[in-house]
């Protein structure tokens, strides 16, 4: 995990982006907190710069035709 | 085994940037044992340079793949085709995989992802250690079977040398001084005397001082 | 009196009285003048002079160089040689453009490692080791013949030294080592310097048990403490030097202006002690920097005047 935070850092993703949880199969109403935690998280954190650079070049495409 | 550490990714980038396709190409044996060149890292290598490509906008075709050895001929079939339609490789195995490659493809461009280290071994899970330098020319029979010229800074063939302080080397505590090695295994086989031996003039000429080396099989 | 050479130092070894020699280290620039001057000030009291070659891996002027310089003035200069630089062809070169100025004494070294210098980026050469260097001047002296197996048509005239340190690890190793050395051409010896003197004597001990001391002259490494800083400096990050707790604590006991007058005097008493240990044969007196209290040290300890050899 932190080899793989640090290679997305060298790429400029925040590392917040990914995290690693071990459950087991019963753990349910665990899983599903986490996955609100997490989905929390993503959204306060806004979109990644991939998004950005990918809808930027949509943009361009569009006013290109 | 052979053991290389990845280039910073900044530094691939720069070389690679270049080119509209890349083919991102593991070597499956030495380099993988360390976790820096095999094939599962060429997949990892090729999704961050593909997301590194999407924030810089530049346009390349990237792919990865790998085969079990890229110093051998008959392990590059498999990816016969793929090599043809590749604009530029981007090699994970050892500096000698990548000349591998450059000999074989004359007109396709290659580079290192890795920079090949050292001769080591794996002495706990994720640990790698140089053992040897391929000196040509092995004196482990007379030092109890610890290697002088790659494990002493000084590759002193009639040391330890005044900084040996506990065990460590002078010039870190990280590295283990040789020659307490080899004192401490002459010692243990009862062979102590042989430290006073002197031992021949080392022969470089059997080392890369000689030019480089090769050698045929006489019943090939 | 069996002589090889026409080293001052090896006539007064050989004449059996305690040597003294001490060390200049050259400046870091081309002006000759320092170590010249460095010479003049202890010439005197000493029976020759090391050079250093390049110590702790900083770049100075050569070695050989500042010897020649020396030489000119009427002194004799032990050419420091380390390997770390050199390979066999350049040392065998040396040692005969060193002869040719009728420089008679050679001290080989392994070198300290390029990592501690100014150039941690250089390569290092370490072709032959220090033992190695001792074979070759040897073999060139003796037997008129370069490693190669070449002649030599006129020889160089070397006395040939070697360094110990009975103070590194392993210990049980460091009397087998002087053995080593001896075995390789080694006729002097120079130690680093003594602060632990009850480890030296235990290693004296051990040299005299196997008669060593009877076939190479051991001159001991003192070198004056200028501060207890220092003290604690070497204690703490020099690997290989072994400052006992109570040196410090000897050190620390006088006012700060005072510390540098008790480290001389240490030293001066550490030379009277080791002058009773048998097998000692001089007194390699390194005073780093602080050169101009050499005849001090020579003076007090009782070894002024020295020897007049013709």
């Amino acid at each position: 995990m932190k080899r793989l935070k640090g290679l997305l850092r060298t790429i400029g993703i925040n590392p917040e982006r990914l995290q690693f949880y071990n459950l087991s199969a019963a753990m349910g109403p665990r899983w599903a907190e986490i996955c609100n935690e997490f989905t929390e998280k993503i959204i306060a954190l806004g979109p990644s710069p991939i998004w950005l650079a990918r809808q930027k070049k949509k943009e361009s495409l569009k006013h290109g035709e | 085994m052979i053991v290389g550490e990845q280039k910073p990714l900044e530094e691939i980038w720069e070389m690679v940037k270049v080119h509209k396709q890349l083919t991102v190409f593991g070597c499956n044996t030495c380099v993988a044992v360390c976790h820096q060149g095999g094939n599962k890292e060429a997949g990892i290598l090729a999704s961050l340079l593909r997301m590194k490509a999407t924030q810089e906008e530049v346009d390349i075709e990237i792919v990865d793949s790998g085969i079990e050895r890229q110093c051998e001929h008959e392990f590059f079939e498999s990816v016969r085709d793929l090599m043809n339609r590749s604009e530029a490789v981007l090699s994970l195995a050892c500096g000698i995989g990548v000349q591998f490659v450059a000999t074989k493809y004359q007109t396709l461009p290659v580079y290192p992802a890795l920079n090949t280290t050292f001769l080591g071994d794996v002495i706990a899970v994720g640990h790698f250690t140089e053992k040897c330098q391929a000196c040509g020319d092995c004196v482990l029979g007379l030092t109890g079977g610890v290697c002088p010229v790659s494990r002493c800074c000084k590759r002193l063939m009639n040391g330890p040398c005044g900084g040996s302080s506990n065990g460590k080397c002078e010039i870190s505590k990280e590295i283990d001084c040789a020659w307490q090695l080899i004192v401490d295994r002459l010692e243990a086989l009862g062979r102590l005397d042989d430290y006073e031996k002197i031992p021949p003039l080392k022969d470089w000429s059997k080392d890369r001082a000689g030019g480089p080396r090769s050698f045929k099989l006489e019943d090939m | 009196m069996d002589l090889k050479t026409n080293s001052r130092l090896e006539k007064v070894l050989k004449s059996g009285q305690l040597a003294v020699t001490s060390e200049c280290g050259p400046p870091r620039s081309s002006a000759p003048e320092g170590i010249i001057k460095k010479g003049n000030l202890i010439k005197n009291h000493v029976d020759a002079i090391n050079i250093t070659d390049n110590q702790t891996s900083v770049t100075r002027l050569c070695s050989l160089a500042a010897c020649v310089h020396l030489k000119l003035q009427g002194l004799d200069p032990v050419l420091q040689m380390v390997v770390r630089d050199r390979n066999r062809i350049a040392l065998q070169s040396d040692i005969l453009g060193a002869a040719s100025f009728g420089i008679n004494n050679v001290l080989c070294l392994s070198g300290d490692h390029q990592s501690f210098g100014d150039n941690p980026q250089a390569q290092n050469v370490f072709d032959l080791d220090s033992m190695q260097l001792v074979q070759t001047v040897r073999r060139m002296r003796d037997e008129g013949r370069f490693l190669s197996g070449d002649e030599i048509k006129v020889p160089p005239n070397m006395f040939v030294g070697a360094a110990a340190n009975p103070f590194a690890d392993p210990f049980k190793i460091r009397v087998p080592r002087l053995a080593k050395k001896i075995a390789a051409g080694a006729e002097f010896i120079q130690t680093q310097c003594i602060y632990n003197v009850e480890k030296f004597e235990l290693w004296m001990q051990g040299v005299r048990d196997r008669g060593l001391h009877d076939k190479v002259f051991i001159l001991a490494g003192i070198t004056p403490m200028r501060s207890v800083g220092m003290a604690k400096y070497l204690r703490k990050s020099v690997p290989g030097m072994d400052v006992p707790e109570e040196l410090i604590k000897r050190l620390s006991g006088v006012e700060k202006e005072k510390q540098a007058a008790e480290g001389i005097t240490i030293a001066v008493e550490t030379i009277q002690r080791l002058k009773e240990v048998k097998g000692v044969a001089g007194f390699h007196v390194m005073a780093i920097e602080w050169e101009e209290k050499v005849p001090e040290i020579v003076e007090r300890a009782g070894l002024f005047p020295r020897p007049v050899i013709d």
